[in-house]
């Protein structure tokens, strides 16, 4: 992997840089939250922020997108168009996110559209520091060396730029007077104390690695479980806010002026109630402890023989807006409080 | 359902309610004349003088049942009807008009209103009944809330539905749209959003320009109100407050489940 320094007093020109190469995206203050928005007034840019309340996925698998169109001669896909989008200010958590998204849409079966969007899609990283909801030292995803195009890690005078990608490379070779390789000793230092610094600020741990075994056997322990069940609003915002979520609804809608039929992908949630409805009207969960039973299993297990490890990256999305707290971080303590509890009174 | 041999017969009716829902219909400009060619509209209250009706494969009907005259044309509709559409939060659950129907005041409310003197015989339109939703009267086929309706909720099911194709319902919430549009969370702020308990359809336009949802669109299917009136109490919302935000549009369905909640 290569590696340069960018002098912070460039940084504007390299903004400036990646806006003519594409459509810039990066973090905005949008009311409450942050959010991945296109950039026209490079001032907007924030990079002190913990997390956008949407994460890469919106590129990629956007809340609503038409995929076909029908009319009497047929049918035909509707592709994106080719365009280069950059995003910059994604965070390591964000970019495992995307590296799970890619697993599933680009694995044997490659999805057209998701595909074209990914193709189109820059990456570059950016170094954070934690908040008391982040649980990426947990989940593994705390440090990340590819899927990304460029990242940068912000030191106290420069950046630290680090490639993963050719297309990354041509961003920097287009601009070479920018970037410097030498990189100091002193430099080297810097980064490893701020390193060290960020690894001591994680405030949150979660027993992430007992958590698909501990789901999977505790599956039958309804009162568990219903303690969530019993809560949860069945309002969808923690599957919709979650970096790996990815489930959607497919909807034929039928136009009143033609014959035509237009064809749409939105985003969906495990917790809406007819999520599991099946042909028959067969409700396979038709009570909020199943549909949660079904997102912390498939999330924190069922995902691993599928797909190789756990879809949650510990971004703390789920920690951050659940409404009535319930999220990776409560039900995986209350599940391993439960145990630690049956092994004090056994004394196991 | 009915063979597309003719053209699919539909019926506009309004009950009780603001007639915002057809209104509605009228101010689809863009389809206006689709609406018109597509179907055969053999009665629509607002927008012809002559009304004829024999049978219809689809009505849609607005509005909640508020006299027994109203009651007895809604039961003329459902037998001449194949398919029965509830257009509007008022005819799909009672409307703002349900309100204190519990209470069991209504004769009060009713004297208050209209004096003493009256006979609620006299009106022209009936007698007058406590409002409510026409599914505790009637088979409805289909709902379509909204205060009023948004013609992308109600176009997609009516196109299906003239071709001969049963549409499906996959209700949501508020908040869906509202993290759809990409608003984090009033609740979270403190602010007393009814948001996850109210049916989604208006786009969650209420909270994305900061303002809690009142509700204005009905019950949500799966509303979980325990939890939603726990954590209204939990960010300092008195509990008669918190009813009476669920109650405002509620309507019977809200009033069911919240009896089996409300100990
Ligand atoms: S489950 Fe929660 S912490 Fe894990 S990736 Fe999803 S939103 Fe982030
Ligand atoms: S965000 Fe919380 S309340 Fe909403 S569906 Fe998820 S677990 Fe349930
Ligand atoms: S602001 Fe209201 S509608 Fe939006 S997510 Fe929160 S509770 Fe739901
Ligand atoms: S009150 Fe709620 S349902 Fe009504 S328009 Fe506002 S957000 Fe939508």
């Amino acid at each position: 992997m290569k590696t340069y320094k960018l002098m912070k007093e460039d940084f504007p020109q390299f903004l400036s840089l990646l806006q003519e190469k594409g459509n810039l995206y990066g973090p905005v203050k949008s009311k409450n939250h942050y959010s991945f928005e296109k950039i026209d007034d490079l001032s907007k840019l924030t990079f002190d922020y913990t997390r956008t309340l949407m994460g890469l996925k919106k590129f990629v698998t956007p809340p609503k997108y038409k995929v076909k169109h029908f009319d009497k001669s047929g049918s035909e896909d509707v592709i994106p168009e080719d365009e280069t989008n950059i995003v910059i200010g994604a965070h390591p958590c964000d970019i495992h996110a995307m590296k799970i998204l890619d697993k599933l849409f680009l694995g044997q079966i490659k999805d057209p559209y998701y595909k074209k969007r990914r193709e189109n899609l820059v990456i570059v990283g950016h170094s954070c520091l934690p908040d008391e909801n982040c649980l990426c030292t947990s989940t593994g995803t705390d440090m990340v060396s590819d899927g990304f195009d460029l990242f940068l890690t912000e030191l106290q005078d420069f950046y630290l730029v680090w490639v993963g990608s050719s297309k990354g490379l041509f961003i920097i070779m287009s601009s070479e007077d920018l970037f410097n390789d030498k990189i100091e000793m002193c430099d080297i230092a810097e980064y490893t104390s701020w390193q060290e610094n960020r690894q001591n600020s994680f405030k949150t741990t979660i027993p992430f690695h007992l958590m698909p075994d501990i789901v999977h056997l505790i599956y039958e322990e309804d009162e568990l479980w219903d303690q969530f069940g019993e809560k949860c609003l069945s309002c969808g915002t923690c599957s919709l806010v979650c970096p790996t979520c990815n489930c959607f609804n497919v909807e034929d809608k039928i136009l009143i002026h033609a014959d035509e039929v237009v064809r749409e992908r939105m985003l969906d949630s495990c917790t809406l109630p007819y999520y599991s409805v099946v042909a028959g009207d067969h409700d396979f969960r038709p009570d909020r402890t199943k549909r949660l039973k079904l997102y912390y299993t498939h999330k924190l297990k069922e995902y691993i023989g599928k797909w190789g490890q756990p879809a949650c990256v510990g971004c703390g999305r789920c920690v951050t807006y659940c409404p009535v707290g319930i999220n990776v971080k409560t039900v995986s303590n209350a599940f391993y409080e439960a145990i630690q509890c049956v092994r004090e009174v056994k004394k196991i | 359902m009915w063979t597309s041999e003719h053209k699919p017969i539909v019926g506009v009716f309004g009950f009780s309610g603001c007639a915002g829902d057809q209104l509605r219909l009228i101010h689809m400009e863009d389809e206006l004349v689709s609406l018109f060619t597509t179907a055969e509209i053999k009665f629509f209250h607002m927008a012809q003088s002559h009304q004829e009706v024999e049978h219809v494969d689809i009505a849609l009907v607005e509005g909640s049942i508020n006299t027994k005259k109203q009651l007895e044309e809604l039961k003329e509709i459902r037998e001449k009807s194949t398919f029965l559409v509830a257009l509007g939060t008022c005819a799909c659950f009672g409307g703002i008009q349900y309100l204190n129907e519990k209470d069991e005041a209504f004769e009060e409310r009713f004297r208050h209103v209209y004096g003493s003197n009256i006979k609620k015989k006299e009106f022209i339109v009936g007698e007058a009944i406590p409002p409510q939703p026409l599914c505790n009267f009637v088979k409805v086929d289909a709902m379509v809330p909204g205060c009023p309706i948004e013609k992308d909720n109600l176009l997609p099911i009516y196109t299906k539905l003239i071709k001969g194709i049963r549409p499906q319902k996959y209700p949501a919430p508020v908040c869906v749209e509202c993290k759809l549009e990409g608003n984090d969370c009033l609740l979270l702020h403190g602010i007393p959003c009814i948001g996850p308990v109210v049916s989604a359809g208006c786009g969650a336009i209420c909270p994305s320009h900061n303002l809690p949802c009142v509700g204005c669109w009905g019950p949500y299917e799966a509303a979980n109100y325990k939890s939603m009136i726990d954590k209204l109490e939990e960010i300092g919302v008195d509990k008669e407050t918190a009813l009476r935000k669920i109650k405002l549009f509620g309507g019977s369905k809200a009033e069911e489940e919240l009896e089996k909640v409300i100990k």
